[in-house]
């Protein structure tokens, strides 16, 4: 299944071919499919769609012979009708015909034609095209057959995967059944494209177990429909089992059948081209599969493939109603490697002893543990060579794993190749002696060889080698050991609370700054403030009062209140303090200007 | 250059005695204390440092104030410039002196926390 999407992917990508089914009943699924349709039915709807439903599958149900009476005969010719629902047509027509009896064609299709415009849904008009394809060839069906053109405008496209209705998978699996049905009874062509009948096989086809009887139903009369009509018959190419090819397994199996899975033997299949992914370069051109047994073949190993992935186009041909009939394949040919030339040595690293290599053959293990301390380096080199051809391979996996056989250590390299495919290792003891925590003792080598396209995937204990090293800082155990340990406690600092000044400082200060009042009372005594002055009327009380509780206020705001509640009081107290003093002013202000006018009065009068 | 200043100063105040009326060397008596009130809290800003700032500025800011609204009041209240404040007479200034201060200290109080 994911073979066939990547290729769908492919496909569009390379912009060439057509899409290919993504989604497709299996064998299972076809057996599965029968098995619900043969479920005992209990009502008539289900005998329907369980008798109608294998016999579409190829599967032979019993016959029943129903006598008919005059009576039901007239019966159903008169349901056919402009007042009868489409339904009701289609049962009345379909028995009808089931039955053998003769039907008025044409009166058909004028109540056909009539009850599309008043039941417009999808469903009916499927039925419409249903109950056209059980009349006469000689009727005007032309107006009946436009309808599917409409109704294929109607499906929605989602992702270009799939065509389906937004009525579900019912809905689409019937409308192909009836689209299907009516265009061979009247062999005009239906108007779906190559990609949309595709698109149509994904959506049916997508769903392995279905929910109720005439949803299986309606999905075998697909798959029926779709395998046996005149025009369109899509092709399903899988392979069998993994596309892999190798030396013991030359052939390419590739499964090609219709949908509802029975192989297409008259078809020819042939390779179009086949070339290698990773250098472009063809191998195959125009090669034919042969049949056996109803899988198609080919020898591939006989154009001595290199190991890798291949990207193959097949094309089934021979029938013209064939539908995604090229497809793409991505074959890997896997193959054995075998190691070569392993050598084993210890070299100084002033180079001043010469070295002495060991060579280690596989799968044994080198006789003598080799022993390197931090003037040493410890190198290997060897060769990975097929063992059917003879090339040198690099596959993705090269590892060299020395594991610590006390403390459980290990630690893993990588061999690279260098130009001429050689692979070389060496361990510096100095410059990596981290990764080994400078822990001294005995590791096993093991080389690890791996890659997709190898069958033969290596694990060799190659030697054993004794590493020294300087300045053993070995800890107890192992670093993570403690990672899972709860963590110190953090103690929170709650923000310390700022420095304040000696409690002297802070009252010499408050004395110093309240002093000057001290000093404006006196002055104001010495200038002879009019206190004598003072009238005792209400009102002037009344304000001095008001005004010593807004003073008060503000005090008792600083200590007790907030900003709504002093607004509050000094609303109250100001309008009084501020009714009062008012008062206060305005006699001040009568006695000030009689002073002025007596003043000027008597300075006139003086003058004069 | 000092003697000058000397005698500047001394007839300054000569003359201020003399011609200043009484209401308005009462004002400026206020005005003395409303100012060296303000001139003690910043020199112990300077001295003992800023915290609280918050009512430090509040003092201060109360003292500037209060300060302003005075002169306003002196200006208004003198008799020499009665030509500029034909609508507002001297209760109505002091009226107005005793509001702004309300407010001035309401806004003071909130603020010295």
């Amino acid at each position: 299944m994911c073979l066939l999407s990547s290729l769908v992917l492919s496909g569009l990508v390379l912009g060439a071919h057509a899409l290919t089914p993504s989604h497709h009943l299996a064998a299972s699924d076809v057996a599965r499919l029968e098995a619900v349709l043969s479920q005992s039915f209990t009502d008539l709807q289900s005998a329907y769609y369980s008798i109608v439903g294998l016999n579409k599958l190829g599967v032979s149900v019993a016959d029943t012979d129903i006598p008919v009476s005059n009576e039901t005969r007239d019966f159903l010719l008169a349901a056919v009708s402009e007042d009868s629902t489409i339904s009701q047509i289609h049962n009345s027509v379909s028995t009808l015909s089931s039955l053998g009896l003769p039907l008025a064609s044409q009166e058909v299709v004028s109540a056909l034609t009539s009850r599309i415009t008043k039941e417009d849904n999808v469903y009916a008009i499927t039925l419409a095209l249903q109950t056209a394809a059980h009349l006469s060839q000689q009727a005007d069906l032309s107006g009946i057959l436009e309808e599917i053109e409409d109704l294929a405008a109607r499906l929605d496209d989602l992702g270009g995967v799939y065509l389906q209705f937004e009525e579900g998978l019912e809905a689409t699996a019937l409308f192909v059944t009836a689209a299907y049905a009516l265009s061979d009874h009247v062999d005009m062509e239906p108007p779906l494209k190559e990609d949309q009948v595709i698109q149509l096989v994904n959506s049916i086809f997508s769903k392995k177990s279905w929910d109720s009887l005439s949803e299986a139903f309606s999905v075998a009369c697909a798959a029926a429909a779709l395998s046996n009509n005149r025009f369109h018959v899509p092709v399903i190419v899988s392979a069998l089992g993994p596309a892999t090819v190798s030396h013991r397994q030359p052939l390419l199996q590739l499964q090609v059948t219709n949908v509802l899975c029975d192989p297409l033997t008259s078809a020819s299949v042939v390779v179009e081209s086949a070339s290698s992914v990773t250098t472009k370069s063809a191998i195959l051109n125009q090669s034919p599969f042969s049949l056996r047994d109803g899988i198609f073949e080919l020898n591939f190993m006989n154009s001595q493939p290199a190991s890798g992935y291949y990207q193959f186009a097949v094309a089934v041909t021979g029938d013209s109603r064939l539908v995604a009939n090229h497809i793409e394949l991505k074959v890997k040919v896997s193959t054995e490697v075998v190691i070569s030339n392993m050598d084993l040595s210890v070299v100084d690293k002033d180079q001043s002893i010469g070295t002495k290599t060991t060579r280690v053959d596989y799968p044994s293990k080198a006789k003598n543990s080799f022993v390197a301390d931090s003037h040493q380096n410890f190198a290997m080199s060897f060769q990975l060579v097929d063992v059917n051809t003879g090339v040198e391979l690099t596959p993705h996996q090269t590892f060299v794993r020395l594991h610590n056989q006390k403390t459980g250590q290990e630690v893993v390299f990588v061999a690279e190749p260098d130009s001429k495919n050689l692979y070389k290792f060496e361990l510096d003891t100095a410059e990596r002696k981290s990764e080994f925590d400078s822990i001294s003792g005995t590791y096993a080598l093991y080389l690890i060889v791996g890659d997709a396209t190898l069958e033969n995937p290596i694990l060799w204990n190659v030697a054993d080698v004794v590493l020294k090293f300087l300045d053993e800082e070995a800890p107890a155990t192992v670093q993570t050991k403690t990672l899972y340990v709860p963590k110190p406690e953090i103690k929170h600092l709650f923000r310390e609370p700022e420095k304040r000044p000696p409690t002297v400082v802070s009252n010499t200060f408050t004395a110093l700054v309240l002093s000057p009042f001290l000093l404006l009372l006196i002055l104001w005594i010495k200038l002879g403030a009019n206190i004598s002055n003072f009238s005792f009327s209400p009102s002037c009380i009344l304000f001095h009062v008001g005004h010593a509780a807004m003073l008060g206020l503000m005090y008792v705001y600083w200590t007790h209140l907030n900003m709504f509640q002093t607004l509050k009081y000094l609303a109250i107290l100001g309008s009084f303090t501020f009714l009062a003093g008012n008062r206060m002013l305005a006699q001040k202000a009568v006695k000030r200007i009689a002073a002025e006018q007596s003043s000027r009065l008597a300075k006139y009068r003086s003058l004069r | 250059m000092a003697a000058s200043l000397f005698s500047v100063i001394s007839r300054f105040l000569e003359e201020y005695t003399n011609t200043t009326p009484n209401k308005l060397k009462l004002v400026d008596a206020y005005l003395l204390y409303i100012l060296l009130t303000g001139a003690f809290q910043f020199l112990y800003c300077l001295l003992v440092g800023t915290f609280p700032f918050n009512s430090f500025l509040s003092g201060f800011i109360s003292c500037v104030g209060s300060f302003i609204l005075a002169v306003c009041l002196r200006i208004q209240i003198n008799p020499h410039n009665k030509g500029d404040f034909l609508t507002v007479s001297p209760e109505r200034a002091f009226a107005d002196f005793l509001f702004a201060n309300t407010v001035l200290h309401l806004v003071v109080v909130n603020f010295i926390g």
